[in-house]
């Protein structure tokens, strides 16, 4: 670790949470997180820090990363695991906003959820949608609505919003010839939710993000869809998860 | 026999399902959903217990033929055992 770095112990308001995160300066995550900064009273409710020691022996455990992504990645992650403490939880997925709705896009790495978000860009146009997360989306759940929101970890292309937009819905993607959605039981939505969030550590995090998860699904619909890459792939889904199919 | 240790049962958005927690999950990776009788005989199984003794757990609680309680306790033993959830 070079002796230079200078450490910023800085306040945000990430998720409509309270959060301080301790980072080095001008890393990936100190200048993602500068849209967040915010003032309040008090100490955070979500704290987000990795000492020296820990980065060094993470750094050398994932040698694929960068140290900076190392600190990024593992921000990230205490991050989300604290949020299950308020009512919200991540989802890898990419998040587009399109007339105030949010909609989720979720699937392993690589089968084309950013593409696919990059279509409704094209399509709908750059004016009237934006990307509210591109790789890690939180959800969390305010007065009894399920809200999405943009943070400063939003992966490969850094695509983020400090925004709070309301969920239309959850479709887990995967790749066809042909578009077609439709939605899924609980049983399978819970079961692809699980798998595209953070295992939680513990029965007591799991019985956490199990009971988010029940308010959201009783809330929320979720789909699947098998997409191409045209422009009807952004018309099928935007139907598909506005009843109009 | 009984239920390993490290699996939580809870009932989310109306659908019963078991998944790992703590050191369970590191051998088992995914979730399993259950049926109302299913969650029932689970409860029964959080203690030691017996074929027989599920059976007639069943047919105490549930007003079934015999036939269909033991074709019941049967499948769901089936289940656990596939998913490597059962100590016997």
């Amino acid at each position: 670790m070079p002796n230079n770095i200078k450490v910023v112990k800085e306040k945000y308001r990430i998720a409509g949470i309270n959060t301080g995160i301790i980072s080095r300066k001008d890393w990936i995550i100190e200048r993602q997180a500068r849209p967040y900064i915010a003032e309040f009273e008090g100490v955070p409710d979500i704290i987000c820090a990795v000492d020296d020691k820990s980065l060094t022996e993470k750094s050398s455990n994932f040698p694929m990363l960068t140290i900076q992504e190392c600190e990024y990645m593992w921000t990230g992650e205490q991050f989300c695991r604290q949020l299950l403490g308020f009512d919200g939880f991540m989802l890898h997925s990419s998040a587009v906003v399109y007339k105030d709705r949010a909609y989720l896009f979720s699937a392993p790495s690589g089968t084309g959820k950013s593409t696919h978000t990059g279509i409704w860009q094209r399509v709908f146009g750059e004016e009237n949608t934006y990307i509210l997360n591109d790789d890690k989306p939180v959800i969390r759940m305010i007065d009894g609505q399920v809200y999405v929101f943009g943070t400063p970890w939003s992966g490969k292309t850094d695509q983020n919003r400090n925004a709070g937009v309301l969920l239309q819905g959850i479709c887990f993607i995967n790749r066809a010839e042909k578009n077609q959605i439709n939605k899924i039981d609980t049983k399978t939505a819970i079961y692809k939710i699980l798998n595209q969030t953070i295992r939680p550590d513990g029965a007591d995090k799991m019985t956490l993000l199990l009971d988010v998860l029940d308010r959201v699904l009783q809330k929320s619909a979720v789909y699947e869809m098998g997409c191409n890459m045209t422009d009807d792939a952004a018309i099928t889904a935007f139907k598909g998860m506005n009843g109009v199919l | 026999m009984k239920i390993k240790e490290g699996f939580m049962l809870r009932t989310v958005a109306g659908q019963t399902i078991v998944v790992p927690v703590g050191s369970a999950a590191v051998s088992f990776n995914g979730m399993i959903s259950l049926n109302e009788s299913g969650a029932f005989l689970w409860s029964k199984l959080s203690e030691e217990n017996d074929r027989d003794g599920l059976v007639k757990a069943l047919l105490d609680e549930y007003d079934v033929k015999r036939e269909l309680a033991c074709c019941g306790v049967d499948m769901f033993l089936k289940k656990l055992r596939e998913a490597k959830l059962l100590d016997e």
